[in-house]
């Protein structure tokens, strides 16, 4: 059965300049026939008003910054805030402590992946959560 | 006299051992560098054949420098530790910076936090800023930060490194300098360094709201106009050309020095375009380079970068000023190699590559904590990183002599490779029209996506080894206790803004920054007009914003 591509928006929150990470996962992501979109630096207002557009099925984001929990906090917050907190598949990403992971969680994160993170985990995981695989 | 092989006998004798071990299986079909050079079994004088040693090797502190560029090296001097540091607010970092000197390290380094890096202050409703305050470095905005990170820190005596980039080096640099004239010193008197790199901001860590690679240029020269042409502060490096930076992107050790030369002569043809003799400038030029995986070959490139930059200064810009000709460089060990699993093999990987930093000759070294895949160090592990340099300075004998990997048939063969392979990828560079137009059409950043894409693809195949994370993997490791930065940071610098602006006079400000925006307009040299304003008490937003508003911000070429 033919299924739609899974839509995955991907963005770095904040000022933080680590890019690499989240470019390679958005790569992967396309390679195993995902439709990746990296916003770059996005507000979080602005991501969550483009995930309704776009109408896609994963927000992910990546933090070297040390503000993982803030930026957590601060995504579900806004999620909540337009009504479509249960609408999306919600990743993060970066260089944090493993003790924070739970705390992640607890904020509402789906999923979380801190560094040595194999992309085709993400991709695993995507494709678990939303009980589908693409069809390229 | 005993007569010396010739290389034909010894041509032959490599041939014969080649047919004797043909029935011995090697554990991999072929072997390569890092950067992809292929790696033979065995090397002799005849993959040495055609090096001149006067011409190509020669001694330390003459032409070509491949040996070093002193006379004494570590003899006379060992390298300066310096260890980058900050975080929370400057009176902690101030307080680390203490614990580091009392731990015997020999020069300073500031690592800031992400909002200096863009020059954003926390009051600005910028993309959040205040959750990021203190939390990767050092909150620097405005002189009372400066002031507070370096107060009773002998900064007469030791050598500051400020770790920002173009769009900030002005204001952050010239708060340093008022600060040490509030405290009786002149600006003649004070060493150190700004990192000032127009590619960390553009293809290495990219912040929010970056400039355009040619206004970012026109910052870089203006500081190097400043404290060096000009004679404003005729001991410090304006800059310090970055290629650590895009190093840990992913590429290899000839893109890293190719992109470093390219870099260094865009801002060369800058200041010699604006009519300063090269004699006026370049002897205080700088690199800060990296120490990653490979290690001969990282011995290699310290030594084919040390002989590329003589090459270039003489076959092209001919300074009179010996000086000149001598590459000079810190080196930072690979903070990409480090894992976040079995944290304590950092220490291994850190002090492996720190023994190549000293084995190329570096002027100083940075060596990572093993905690810093996890968060910023604690002082436990930061002191260990210390001690990884005080071992090799105190017990290992490595700095008794100069250059010792000088005549390995191996490494003076790498070298050479090297010095080919990165003088043509720099060419390559300055054939498309240098840095800035690499930057503009995306060429640069295109090179950095393939790299780190490739690393991603060759980890997870496992064709390049990372322990602990694609092989030797241990289950139900105990999470390492992570630093945390001071929760109440951006607090305190919001109130330390409010105070200042509440303190301050205004009027001047406001005036100061409508004289900034004609500089801006006029393209002239910000550095006089910043300096007048970080003294008034300006913050690194206000000065940064009227960048932003003449110049506009750069629409980055790689991100659809």
């Amino acid at each position: 059965m033919m299924e739609k591509k899974i839509r995955v928006l991907l963005f770095k929150p904040g000022l933080d300049g680590h890019w690499r990470g989240i470019m390679t996962v958005s790569k992967a992501l396309s390679e195993a026939g995902m439709e990746s979109i990296f916003f770059g630096f996005k507000t979080v207002e602005g991501v969550v008003e483009a995930a309704i557009q776009e109408d896609v099925d994963v927000i992910g984001f990546s933090v070297h910054s040390g503000a993982h929990l803030e930026w957590a906090q601060e995504l579900v917050r806004m999620l909540e805030e337009k009504g479509v907190r249960g609408d999306f598949l919600l990743l993060v990403g970066g260089v944090f402590p493993e003790e924070d992971h739970n705390e992640l969680r607890r904020i509402g994160m789906d999923g979380v992946f801190g560094p040595g993170t194999v992309t085709g985990d993400i991709v695993a995981f995507i494709r678990e959560k939303l009980g589908r695989v693409e069809v390229g | 006299m005993k007569r010396m092989a010739d290389l034909e006998e010894i041509r032959r004798g490599y041939e014969d051992w080649r047919k004797a071990k043909e029935n011995w299986a090697e554990r991999r079909e072929s072997f390569h560098t890092d950067a992809g050079i292929p790696v033979k079994d065995l090397y002799t004088p005849l993959d040495t054949e055609g090096i001149d040693y006067l011409e190509d090797i020669g001694f330390p502190g003459q032409p070509p420098y491949t040996r070093g560029v002193y006379p004494t090296m570590y003899r006379g001097r060992l390298w300066t530790i310096r260890m980058f540091s900050g975080h929370g607010t400057p009176e902690e970092t101030n307080q680390r910076w203490k614990m580091l000197y009392e731990e015997g390290e020999t020069g300073f380094s500031a690592a800031v936090d992400s909002l200096t890096f863009a020059g954003v202050d926390p009051d600005q409703e910028v993309h959040g800023a205040a959750h990021e305050v203190g939390k990767e470095g050092v909150p620097l905005y405005s002189i009372r930060g400066v002031e507070a990170m370096v107060e009773n820190l002998p900064i007469d005596r030791m050598s500051v490194a400020l770790v920002v980039e173009p769009l900030t080096s002005a204001a952050i640099t010239s708060m340093y300098f008022n600060v040490a004239k509030k405290r009786g010193l002149r600006k003649e008197q004070l060493a150190g360094t700004t990192q000032n790199d127009i590619l960390t901001m553009t293809i290495g860590y990219i912040p929010w709201g970056s400039l355009k690679p040619a206004d970012l240029l026109k910052l870089a020269c203006d500081l190097i106009e400043y404290c060096t042409a000009m004679g404003e502060a005729p001991r410090w490096n304006p800059i310090n050309f970055t290629t650590y930076n895009y190093r840990e992107g992913g590429i290899d050790a000839v893109q890293e020095i190719g992109m470093g030369l390219a870099n260094a002569v865009a801002h060369i043809d800058e200041l010699l375009r604006r009519g300063w003799k090269i004699d006026d400038f370049v002897h205080r030029l700088a690199f800060h380079l990296s120490a990653h995986r490979d290690f001969f070959e990282e011995i290699a490139k310290y030594r084919a970068a040390r002989k590329l930059w003589y090459r270039l200064m003489k076959e092209r810009y001919r300074p009179e000023n010996p000086d000149a000709y001598r590459f000079r460089f810190h080196v930072q060990t690979a903070g990409c190699s480090l894992t976040a699993q079995q944290p304590m093999v950092n220490i291994v990987r850190t002090a492996y590559q720190a023994l190549e930093a000293v084995l190329g000759g570096c002027q100083s070294l940075h060596t990572n904590s093993f905690d810093e895949a996890i968060c910023l160090p604690t002082e436990d592990a930061v002191r260990l990183a210390v001690r990884t340099q005080e071992v090799l300075q105190e017990e290992t004998g490595v700095a008794n002599v100069i250059d010792p990997m000088a005549g390995s048939y191996y490494v003076e063969s790498l070298t050479r490779e090297l010095e080919e392979r990165i003088w043509e990828y720099f060419q390559q560079i300055e054939e498309m029209g240098g840095v800035v137009e690499a930057l503009n059409t995306g060429w640069l950043f295109g090179e950095m996506s393939k790299a780190f894409n490739k690393r991603r693809r060759d980890q997870e195949s496992g064709d390049e080894k990372v322990i602990g994370v694609n092989c030797y993997v241990l289950e139900g490791e105990e999470p390492t206790p992570p630093f945390r930065t001071n929760p109440r940071a951006a607090d305190i610098e919001r109130e330390r803004l409010q105070d200042l602006r509440r303190e301050r006079d205004n009027q001047k400000v406001g005036k100061l920054l409508d004289q900034l925006r004609k500089v801006c307009e006029a393209r002239e040299n910000v550095l006089p007009v910043v300096s007048e304003l970080t003294a008034a008490g300006a913050t690194l937003g206000e000065i940064t914003s009227v960048y932003r508003e003449v110049w506009g911000i750069w629409q980055l070429p790689f991100v659809a």
